[in-house]
């Protein structure tokens, strides 16, 4: 017997994400780098702090951590980081 | 038949609709979407989750929350599709109702709950008449498959953690280890074989009025002491067990729940002992030094701080203690909380309403 049945997913309730407008170059920028806060990002972000200053021409490389690393950033850096060319968010455990 | 213009129409559900063969093809279906956890699903038919919505007298769209992170709003259509699948009846279904939403307080910290890597499962307290008309069981086997309605109501919020907010292994849900517990994890207090005060009152739910708590928690820990009478001594044991979580796993204080079976309980009535004398104490004693992480092979991030004292609770008030288990045998368990105290477990009062102003 054919049965009928509901969709239990969230449907067309997906939230729509468009990337950041791209960079022609990095070249003079300050970037900011957003860690969860978390010890293992430390040496790793130092090292690619490293290598966008010297390795890619970024001028000024600004460290930013959330204060919990399983909650969203706070408001006051996200807005912190609106100033900068770039973000780049990163995890380490 | 003729139609009565007067009367109301039924709100129509939402969600996409499919026509299968038979009840195997849905199973297959449903398994191949990912839309499962596995085990085989009630398919929710139109007419079943309306029955949910209508024993909880919500319209579909009833908004129940909105998750913060990915700014999902969560209905109660979608909850009773989810529920239906692992099982519920209508009558199961405001306890589920209610414990999704008190995950969506903000405390709880959801997201960040259901993405970890840390592998915690949400455990359900239930509380208050609700229990006994649902046949739910806090005795025999508590923790695992006790009953039907304990395991349906714990495996509903599941699914729904996986088919709302993509909370799958290896999607949102990056869970290095997961636990049995992430099948369903639900639990109702014995209040009847029970000295005390049950766990939602102990926490402002008014007496008679049926809860819930929910806790974003890992495994049980299982233990013993069938060697004294003294609550103390009895207390050492489950202090042991949750120091042993805070020099294996984690050092941050929390919501540890413990879970106190009748043989154990007995000691404590005769002692005289309440909840609140056993939170106290436990609360006094369960402590570590930073220095203890060296004899379990951490000593890397003892640093200068060894004679740093960490305890369990910052407040007394987060031991929760659940009376319930088998009447025989002097087991416990303890449940680490997921996170330290970044997650907060949540109580609330079954139909309830949250944002109702007065």
């Amino acid at each position: 017997m054919r049965i009928e049945v509901l969709d239990p997913s969230h449907e067309s309730d997906v939230r729509e994400f468009k990337a950041a407008p791209r960079l022609a170059s990095l070249n003079g920028t300050t970037v900011a780098i957003m860690s969860n806060g978390k010890k293992g990002t430390q040496p790793f972000f130092d090292a690619f702090e490293r290598e966008l200053l010297e390795g890619h021409g970024v001028a000024k490389v600004v460290r930013l951590t959330k204060a919990n690393y399983s909650a969203p950033a706070e408001p006051e850096l996200l807005n912190e980081a609106e100033r900068w060319q770039a973000l780049i968010a990163g995890v380490g455990d | 038949m003729a139609s009565n213009p007067g009367a109301k129409q039924k709100p129509a559900l939402q969600s996409k609709r499919y026509a299968l063969d038979d009840v195997a093809a849905a199973q297959e279906f449903f398994h191949s979407r990912g839309w499962t956890d596995g085990l085989p699903v009630v398919p929710p038919t139109p007419q079943a989750v309306e029955a949910c919505l209508e024993w909880v007298l919500m319209p579909p769209d009833q908004l129940l929350g909105i998750e913060p992170v990915r700014q999902r709003a969560i209905t109660a259509e979608k909850l009773a599709v989810n529920a239906v699948m692992a099982g519920c009846l209508p009558m199961h279904f405001p306890v589920v109702v209610t414990a999704f939403t008190a995950m969506l307080q903000e405390p709880f910290l959801l997201h960040g709950a259901t993405a970890s890597t840390g592998g915690c499962a949400i455990l359900v307290v239930v509380n208050g008449p609700i229990r006994q008309e649902l046949g739910m069981s806090g005795t025999f086997n508590a923790l695992g498959p006790s009953d039907r309605a304990t395991t349906v109501i714990g495996r509903a919020i599941r699914l729904i953690l996986c088919n709302l907010l993509d909370a799958r292994p290896g999607d949102v849900d990056r869970s290095t280890l997961g636990h049995p517990g992430k099948i369903s994890y639900c639990v109702a207090e014995d209040e009847e074989h029970s000295p005390w005060l049950p766990l939602a009152e102990e926490r402002g739910i008014p007496p008679q009025a049926s809860a819930v708590t929910v806790l974003a928690a890992g495994a049980p820990r299982q233990l013993m002491n069938e060697w004294t009478t003294r609550p103390e001594e009895i207390l050492d044991t489950f202090v042991a067990e949750i120091r042993a979580n805070m020099r294996h796993y984690s050092i941050w204080p929390g919501n540890y729940a413990l879970v106190v079976p009748p043989q154990l309980r007995a000691h404590f009535e005769r002692a005289g002992w309440s909840k609140a004398d056993i939170r106290r104490y436990v609360a006094h004693k369960a402590r570590v030094r930073r220095s203890e992480w060296a004899e379990c092979g951490k000593g890397a991030v003892v640093g200068e701080r060894g004679e740093r004292e960490y305890a369990a609770f910052t407040d007394e008030n987060d031991v929760l203690v659940i009376a319930a288990g088998g009447p025989a045998g002097g087991f416990g368990a303890v449940i680490p909380p997921w996170y330290g105290n970044k997650s907060r477990a949540v109580t609330m009062a079954i139909g309830a309403c949250v944002d109702c102003t007065v």
